[in-house]
């Protein structure tokens, strides 16, 4: 996985990987998650699979720091 | 007015698009269109290239599961792929609720400039509660992305043109994620609201903006 950059700050992969745990980690035990062809996850799978950092960790984080930049577009809105 | 629907089910995934996309036939025959629904076994390639090359529809709803290159069917059978029979969409609006075929397959058929390709350049992601998995019509977790997703169709068939009918989709994602990011909102809230942000980022309509149904 990339470093993340903004002009700001650098997260690097392992903050990234523990922050999208920490938000996993407070979902509800039913909760499951839709990623395509990759299949449907409850949430102590999609947690397995940020530790493991395969490709549904990977695009978890992606989906995460997606989400933390619309708050920069929101600001800017 | 003809319409083709495809509605694989196999797994958790299609099972929801297929139900769901139940809601955008029920649409379009209330208003005299007619739907012809490959459900299941029957969103096989032959029935699907059969089918569109011999009616001719004015609009093509796909569901299933899909890479950049192409849109599968029931049990992943290639139904349109950009290397093979992607010209069979020329003709028509089509939505594709899958992944990733926004990227190859989508501009591939927009490349004819009559052709309308709306769909999804990286993974289409949705939540959902594992409790409603034999009834995912009821299931509110599911329900924004659902909805969202219908928005292109039902304005499509409202008369929108596909530019339009794609911006009020994004919009709907976009009220969804408002009202699930509020500062109030729970864990599972704040986790669909990251996704349906991700759905609307990656919508993309192709090809001619202006094309509606007449």
């Amino acid at each position: 996985m990339a470093e993340y950059k903004n002009t700001k700050k650098i997260l690097s992969d392992d903050e990234v990987r523990k922050l999208v745990m920490a938000r996993l980690s407070v979902l509800s035990k039913d909760t499951m998650i839709s990623l395509g062809s990759e299949g449907s996850f409850t949430r102590d799978e999609l947690i397995k699979s940020v530790e493991n950092g395969d490709n549904i960790g990977e695009k978890l984080a992606e989906i995460q720091l997606e989400w933390l930049r619309s708050f920069k577009e929101r600001v800017a809105v | 007015m003809k319409m083709i629907v495809t509605r694989p089910q196999y797994d958790i995934t299609t099972k929801y698009l297929s139900v769901w996309a139940g809601e955008v036939i029920n649409f379009a025959q209330k208003k005299k269109i007619e739907v012809i629904d490959l459900f299941k076994d029957k969103a096989n390639k032959n029935d699907f290239t059969g089918r569109v090359k011999k009616l001719k529809p004015d609009i093509i709803f796909l569901n299933g599961h899909g890479n950049d290159d192409c849109v599968t069917g029931h049990d992943e059978e290639k139904l349109v792929e950009a290397g093979d029979n992607y010209d069979i969409l020329r003709d028509a609006i089509t939505y594709a609720l899958s992944c990733n075929s926004g990227k190859i397959l989508g501009p591939k058929v927009a490349e004819n400039n009559e052709a309308t390709y709306i769909g999804y350049k990286d993974k289409f992601i949705f939540v959902a509660d594992s409790n409603y998995s034999t009834r995912p019509q009821d299931d509110p977790r599911a329900k924004p992305f659902m909805e969202a997703s219908n928005q292109v169709m039902i304005s499509l068939l409202k008369g929108n043109r596909a530019g339009e009918a794609s911006e009020k989709s994004k919009n709907k994602f976009k009220e969804h994620f408002m009202k699930l990011s509020s500062s109030q909102a729970d864990p599972d809230s704040l986790q669909a609201a990251q996704c349906l942000w991700w759905n609307m980022r990656n919508q993309v309509c192709l090809g001619n903006l202006d094309a509606e149904l007449k």
